[in-house]
């Protein structure tokens, strides 16, 4: 017991910080990123040469963008199921005005900007005005998203053949470092400036810890929501502009799943999905983690061909694993100072808006 | 920390200097994750020399790139590719997108051209969009084939062709309509509407169908995202929409028992005639009860062994472009028509032959 | 009472113009034999819902149903193709339903982790898993799992007026056993549930075990409709299921919701593609016209709850 007499001796000082360090989840899978990165350096195959370490950021920008702007809508205790069909609308209106109406590349990635940022104003304008839960709300943008995406090229439809140009945004290098990621790097500093740095960011915590005392306190709640949620709308298109050009093709289909892997990596950095707490450094963490455990698994030849079931697997352990070890810490460290009774379920969202 | 948040919004400047909520133990990790940056951004920069994927000396790698995992028809092609992977003493690696996501193709080539394979043999699901990866593989050295569904031009050396898309899509049309004597209604069961290949083979059925069928009419093409039981429902809706057609065309292979399901629950077994792409062990049953007329395919295991000798033959050099024939080894000499290496015509299955066949 | 069913009304009223609009261009739509058959089809996935709209109603989600659906298929088609019976194949499906669901349950309820999360992550382990194991390849299913060996007329419409029983009991259940008011409870209001004697952590166990059975009977419904099984027989049922539960008033804030309206938003869903085939429209306009009807019972529902004679419910959120 710590007598506040007795200054702690160096033991209890190290327990103590060790305790501080593993209650936040962000310590916890920033440690287990240390670990897959020695592991597959170890035993995978040229895990840290260059173009392997090229490929795992380059391939991970687009979730990584959906990731980081999710993490303000998850901050105010929302969420988003339609950003990844908004790529696949927002590739295919990219295709259409390049293909067809002959924009220029970036006239049309402008406009599939413009039609992103649209798009999530239609999500912050149904979940503000009429109130509904962003769970339905977006639910049924993502079915509608991509079924206007198919409509639009009859489903078979698909653009290619873009110039030169373009595709070096999605696989050539800039000063040594793939020319997406600093896009990553620059849309990262700008959430976490939004997030860490300005009343903005503190409203999002407001809102989803407490959405009426936030409301009391004179936030304007529904502009805030409006904003994280418009905010998602266009970095999804913008990583749509990115993904077509990564892969040289616009397609109905871009982005399918990768609103499940964005939501994943964010939970897994450390953000509550009931909203509140939360780091947009804890998103990149988890981005990271997934993508180079993934990566590293495929790196590993005498296992290859199960590799990417393993992935997926271990994936949604490790994410069970970071949730309940983080629950359990917080458990821990709050029991000596308990005075009542155990609470019950859902105890977190008693009295919050819920999804 | 939630203690501490203060609620109340003063007219503060929208930029704070410094956070308020923030606990000290944040700024360590800050540190940290910009360390961690810094060095992956350094590691992307640098050039640093790199082992290759091969295994003891002379060992060939070949990785073996399907549309899909999950696909028996592509499990097959694989069988047949560890075959002549065994036969020749390579290394054969074998993966593939298990999800819709149109990216995952070339991310597996990707990592395949840095894992230092000596040859990538790829089923494309966008043509297009596989050919980048597939070009820089080729830039780095190493052997480019396709097979299945074919890319552009100069992404690869060799398509090893089962049959081309236009045999494919008129044997299949020239089926369904002996079946249905030249006359009547047909519709089609698709994959999904955004598969390459499968809108190839529908171009050149419906070219077909304007060309020489005129007295019969398509009334319907439906996805069926490879799910048996969706192309189940589908066919029993179209039974039902349709009532005088004649005849459904599967041309995925989950689609083939599913349709053949529908006609034989809908009692209309023999009167829609049920045709398609698939694998006779999955239609075996309903072949032999004539409810399916007539499966068409090519032999998978056949097509697998054929695309790793010939990605190991333009490896070692013995295939060279201008080249007429090609000793595939079990299969004999088969045809080499420019570009492309030509297995055979599809085969059709019905109940006199398709119990040789045992994929 | 109007305003109490308006959600029910309103989806019976689109319903019926749908079968109207549909009896006048198509009515081939209702021949007898295709339209049992169309039934019997969308029976497992309606038998689901009745699982789902427990877990939402007890405010919580469970997006792996559609693994689950797909190892409990897996599951009873391996032990029936090694020639167990009937009554042995459905006993370990649902078993194995109950396992999974026992797993998602522990986590939420005694872990407190959130459920969409939770089953996030059980969704991606056990597909994956199930890739693993049977790699996409169709399993041949023996003679006597067929329409449970009933024939093909009468094994129709047993499972049919079983879903339909099972949907009934399952109202009546909700309403007037202690055990359904108790979810309903939990739903609402957690700590007062507690305060009022009820246990919350098995009351959430408890649902989404009986989520996993629940799956695991719809298994063996789906793999008795067909001699093969495959493997991602269950892709994307959790959406419709979902969404069946939503356009059907089922609030996600929980302690609200009915299985009425859940059972007749399922039919209009389940019947938007089947329609289209019948109206002879192109097959690409299904997923837009779902996500429109999904959006429009929820602005339809922002919208009444807007209204101002409404009486204060705040759970309309």
């Amino acid at each position: 017991m710590n007598d506040k007499n007795c200054p702690p001796n160096s033991r209890q000082r190290v327990a103590g910080v060790l305790r501080r360090m593993l209650s936040r989840q962000e310590s916890v899978v920033f440690v287990v990123l240390i670990f897959e990165i020695l592991l597959f350096s170890a035993i995978g195959r040229n895990f840290l040469a260059p173009d392997n370490v090229r490929n795992i950021v380059r391939h991970s920008v687009e979730i990584g963008l959906l990731a980081l702007v999710m993490t303000p809508i998850i901050l105010t205790g929302g969420i988003d199921l339609s950003v990844g069909s908004m790529m696949g609308l927002c590739a295919v209106a990219f295709g259409m005005l390049w293909g067809e109406a002959h924009f220029a590349p970036w006239l049309a990635a402008c406009a599939a900007v413009a039609i992103g940022t649209a798009g999530g104003a239609i999500n912050a304008g149904l979940i503000t005005r009429l109130g509904l839960p962003p769970l339905i709300v977006t639910l049924g943008t993502f079915s509608l998203f991509r079924g206007l995406a198919e409509a639009l090229t009859g489903g078979s439809k698909s653009f290619t053949d873009f110039p030169d140009s373009f595709l070096s945004l999605g696989n050539s290098l800039a000063f040594g470092v793939p020319v997406q990621a600093w896009v990553l790097v620059v849309v990262s500093l700008f959430v976490w400036g939004l997030v860490h740095r300005t009343t903005a960011g503190r409203a999002f915590r407001a809102i989803g810890f407490a959405p009426e005392g936030a409301r009391y306190a004179g936030i304007p709640v529904g502009k805030r929501i409006a904003f994280a949620y418009t905010l998602a709308g266009a970095v999804a298109g913008l990583a749509a502009v990115i993904f077509v050009s990564r892969v040289g093709e616009a397609r109905a289909n871009a982005g399918t799943g990768y609103e499940l892997a964005a939501i994943t990596a964010v939970v897994l950095g450390g953000t509550s999905i009931f909203g509140g707490t939360g780091s947009v450094y804890g998103t990149l963490l988890g981005v990271a983690s997934v993508a180079v455990l993934s990566n590293g698994l495929s790196r590993i030849l005498s296992i290859s061909d199960i590799s990417r079931e393993l992935s997926g697997m271990l994936t949604g352990a490790l994410l069970l694993v970071a949730l309940a070890g983080g629950a359990l810490t917080k458990a821990l460290a709050e029991r000596p100072h308990r005075s009542k009774p155990a609470d019950p379920v859902n105890s977190e969202s008693a009295g919050r808006k819920e999804k | 920390m939630k203690s501490t948040m203060p609620i109340i919004e003063t007219a503060s400047p929208i930029l704070l200097r410094k956070p308020i909520y923030q606990g000290s133990s944040a700024r360590p990790h800050t540190r940290h994750l910009f360390a961690i940056l810094a060095a992956l951004l350094a590691f992307s920069g640098c050039d640093r020399k790199t082992e290759t994927a091969g295994g003891t000396k002379n060992q060939l790698t070949i990785a073996l790139l399907p549309k899909s995992k999950g696909n028996q028809f592509f499990l097959t092609v694989e069988k047949g590719a560890r075959q002549a992977a065994d036969e020749i003493g390579a290394k054969l690696l074998f993966d593939g997108p298990t999800d819709n996501d149109p990216a995952k193709q070339n991310e597996i080539i990707e990592n395949w051209i840095s894992l230092g394979v000596d040859a990538i043999a790829a089923a494309s699901q966008n043509k297009g969009g596989i050919s980048l990866p597939l070009k820089k593989a080729r830039a780095k050295g190493v052997t480019v084939v396709t097979y299945d569904s074919d890319a552009n031009d100069e992404a690869r050396s060799f398509f090893i062709n089962q049959a081309t898309p236009k045999s494919i899509g008129e044997t299949l049309m020239d089926s369904a309509a002996k079946l249905c004597g030249e006359e009547g209604e047909f519709a089609i069961i698709t994959g999904t509407l955004t598969a390459g290949n499968l809108n190839t083979w529908r171009g050149f059925i419906e070219a077909r169908l304007a060309e020489k069928y005129p007295r019969m009419k398509l009334v319907a093409t439906k996805p069926c995202d490879d799910d048996k039981g969706k192309a189940q429902q589908e066919a029993a809706n179209l039974i039902s929409a349709y009532p005088s057609l004649k005849c459904i065309m599967a041309i995925t292979s989950p689609a083939v028992p599913g349709a053949a399901e529908a006609v034989k629950q809908a009692g209309k077994a023999g009167m829609v005639k049920v045709l398609g792409l698939g694998l006779p062990s999955e239609n075996r049953a309903y072949v032999k009860e004539g409810v399916t007329q007539a499966v068409i395919l090519w032999n998978l295991c056949d097509l697998g062994y054929l695309t790793v000798k010939a990605a190991a033959a333009v490896k070692n050099g013995t295939l060279k472009p201008g080249a007429t024939t090609f000793d595939a080894g079990r299969l004999g000499n088969l045809k080499v028509e420019g570009d492309n290496i030509l297995l055979g015509a599809p085969i059709i299955f019905t109940s006199e032959n398709i119990d040789q066949y045992q994929f | 009472m109007m305003q109490k069913y308006m959600r029910e009304l309103s989806i019976a009223f689109v319903l019926a113009l749908l079968l109207l609009a549909l009896a006048v261009f198509a009515p081939n739509f209702f021949a007898i034999h295709p339209l049992l058959s169309r039934l019997t089809a969308q029976s497992p996935a309606l038998v689901a819902a009745i699982g789902m709209t427990l877990v939402i109603v007890c405010r919580q989600i469970d997006i792996s149903i559609g693994s689950q659906f797909g190892m409990c298929a897996v599951v009873a088609g391996v032990l029936a193709a090694k020639g167990m019976s009937l009554p042995v194949v459905l006993l370990a499906s649902a078993g194995a339903g109950a396992v999974m669901g026992a797993t998602n349950g522990a986590l939420v309820a005694w872990l407190r982790l959130p459920s969409i999360v939770v089953t996030l992550a059980t969704m991606v382990t056990w597909a994956e898993a199930l890739r693993l194991w049977q790699q996409g390849r169709l399993l041949d299913l023996p003679a006597h799992v067929k329409w449970l060996s009933l024939g093909q007329t009468a094994g129709q419409t047993t499972l049919v007026v079983f879903t339909v029983v099972l949907v009934l009991f399952a109202a009546w259940a909700m309403r007037n056993l202690a055990a359904g008011r108790h979810v309903f409870a939990v739903g609402n209001d957690a700590e007062a549930a507690r305060l009022a004697g009820i246990d919350p952590q098995w009351v959430t166990f408890g649902v989404f075990v009986l989520m996993g059975v629940l799956m695991g009977i719809a298994a063996v419904m789906n793999i008795a409709q067909s001699p093969q099984v495959q493997p991602t027989c269950g892709d994307g049922l959790e959406l419709k299921v979902i969404a069946a539960c939503v356009v059907g008033g089922v609030a996600v804030s929980g302690g609200r919701g009915g299985l009425l309206g859940v059972f007749l938003g399922f039919l209009l869903l389940a019947n938007v593609n089947p329609a289209l085939t019948h109206f002879h429209a192109q097959a690409y306009w299904e997923k837009a016209i779902q996500g429109l009807v999904i959006l429009l019972a929820v602005v339809a529902d922002g919208v009444c709850s807007k209204l101002p004679n409404k009486a204060g419910d705040s759970k309309a959120k």
